[in-house]
């Protein structure tokens, strides 16, 4: 499989760090483009466009952490952070404003009242994505 | 303007959409699961599950920052109280609610709600407006005065045509502004300003007045 | 006294027969007349088909006169609209409702309504239960 354009949604677990190798790895090739989001969601009860200090430098922390892996495999990446009430959607506009070729979303396990759970927002990429969707499972014995 | 709605059934979706494409920020309070979905999927996400009555809720959704809160399930009493929690828990300086039954109209006034809509009212007074024999047609109303402005026809066989003005005993209170006859222009009456059959009459007057005034101008 | 009882479910019904009892003047309201058969057979007030937060319903089971107005229907919401009518419409002296939602009942209490909530006071009872 090859792909001209990745896009890597991330959100600060270890599987970030192997999504973004094998978006490397697939578009190593063709030289393709890859860029690593960050959304940092809003609540309701601030406005849209409300500065949110330390959610930022920790974005901002994430997104240099995954620039530096990804010069480990000798790619380079675009970052962007951006700022939305709700990832889903917000990943899936950028997906179709940018013509990805792919959403490649790392994964780990997580428990939601015991029980094993997705979350919101990779079901509703899988569910709306414009494009294919690899997700990177990260396995944690 | 930040307008929280709640209640995401026709009315509320309409509402939404058209105050999205005015370019307020919107969002829609809504218990079922299904519909918040399908609001989702046609807005974008401006539209999060739960009751809008409950404090817990509202502080979530940021009420406290709403500039204008309106109440459109089909539930009155719904609209009442989450209005009324979005009034006193959170100070929204304008809160709108809908109601289904016409008289709680005044209640609701009473309670501190500040703009009532009800769909009965205004279906009333689109019919008293398409129905041309109907007496007497609400024009306006000046809620803060308790004025009205309203429109009277003299019908054919009334018993003040031909009579001026001044031999009306027209209700306190009550002003004759206009006078629309056929094929002229628009009339500023005065005393002595004969009444015509098919006359159309503008006139301000009180809730109260607004009987005697009919009275008055088309004879009993 | 005259006292309007809204909503004849479990604690509404033998709250009315309590009042009858007692020789107080009791109306009960609710929207299903099934609902009544759960009054006392000899019960010797007046029970009304009709909704507590329609002014008509109201006058009928003679709010105008009533010295003690209490809801309690399933539907906090209701309750809070038929105590506001009475107390501040229809002026009755003694309003009480029910409110299960802890928050909702607080802020109502502040605006000057008397209300309780079940859910408190139940939960409250079985703690000092359990802690002997």
């Amino acid at each position: 499989m090859e792909f001209d354009k990745i896009l890597v949604p991330v959100t600060g677990t270890q599987a970030d760090d192997e999504a973004t190798r094998l978006a490397c790895r697939l578009t190593k090739k063709n030289k393709g483009k890859i860029w690593a989001v960050y959304v940092i969601t809003i609540k309701r009860s601030l406005p849209l466009d409300a500065e949110i200090e330390p959610e930022i430098r920790k974005a901002e922390g994430i997104l240099d952490h995954i620039a530096s892996v990804a010069e480990e495999e000798d790619c380079e990446v675009e970052t962007d952070l951006l700022q939305a009430r709700e990832a889903g959607p917000t990943i899936v506009d950028e997906a179709a404003e940018r013509e990805v070729d792919l959403i490649l979303m790392g994964v780990t396990y997580k428990r939601h009242f015991g029980q094993f759970s997705l979350g919101s927002v990779v079901p509703y990429v899988l569910k709306n994505a414009p494009c294919r969707v690899i997700l990177y499972h990260q396995y944690t014995p | 303007m930040y307008i929280i709605i709640i209640g995401g059934g026709k009315v509320g979706y309409y509402l939404g959409r058209a105050l999205l494409d005015e370019g307020h920020e919107i969002l829609v309070v809504e218990k079922d699961p299904n519909r918040n979905e399908f609001i989702c999927g046609e807005l974008g996400s401006v539209c999060i599950r739960g009751d809008g009555c409950e404090v817990a809720t509202l502080t979530e959704v940021g009420t406290g920052r709403a500039d204008m809160f309106i109440a459109v399930t089909g539930d009155d009493e719904d609209n009442l109280v989450a209005c009324q929690v979005a009034k006193h828990k959170f100070n929204v300086p304008r809160t709108i609610a809908r109601i289904s039954n016409p008289q709680n109209e005044t209640i609701f006034k009473k309670l501190g709600i500040d703009v009532t809509v009800s769909s009965t009212n205004i279906i009333l007074e689109n019919i008293e407006e398409e129905v041309p024999t109907h007496p007497l047609t609400h024009l306006l109303t000046i809620k803060d005065k308790g004025l009205e402005i309203v429109e009277v026809k003299i019908p054919p066989d009334s018993t003040t045509i031909g009579k001026p003005v001044k031999e009306l005993s027209l209700p306190p209170e009550t002003v004759l502004s206009l006078i629309i006859r056929k094929q002229r222009k628009p009339i500023v009456p005065t005393a002595d300003t004969i009444l015509q059959a098919e006359d159309q009459i503008i006139a301000a007057t009180t809730p109260e007045s607004e009987e005697a005034l009919r009275t008055a101008l088309r004879g009993s | 006294m005259k006292v309007v009882i809204m909503g004849c479910g479990r604690v509404g019904a033998r709250l009315a027969g309590l009042l009858d009892i007692e020789g107080h003047n009791v109306a009960i309201l609710d929207t299903d007349a099934y609902s009544f058969r759960r009054l006392p057979p000899d019960f010797g007030g007046t029970a009304l088909v009709g909704n507590g937060t329609d002014e008509e319903s109201l006058k009928k089971a003679g709010i105008e006169e009533a010295d003690v107005f209490v809801s309690l229907t399933q539907g906090d919401n209701r309750n809070v609209m038929a105590a506001q009518i009475a107390k501040y419409i229809f002026n009755v002296p003694k309003v009480v409702c029910r409110i299960y939602d802890p928050l909702r009942r607080e802020l109502y209490n502040s605006l000057g309504l008397e209300a309780f909530s079940p859910t408190t006071i139940f939960a409250q009872m079985l703690k000092e239960k359990l802690e002997g």
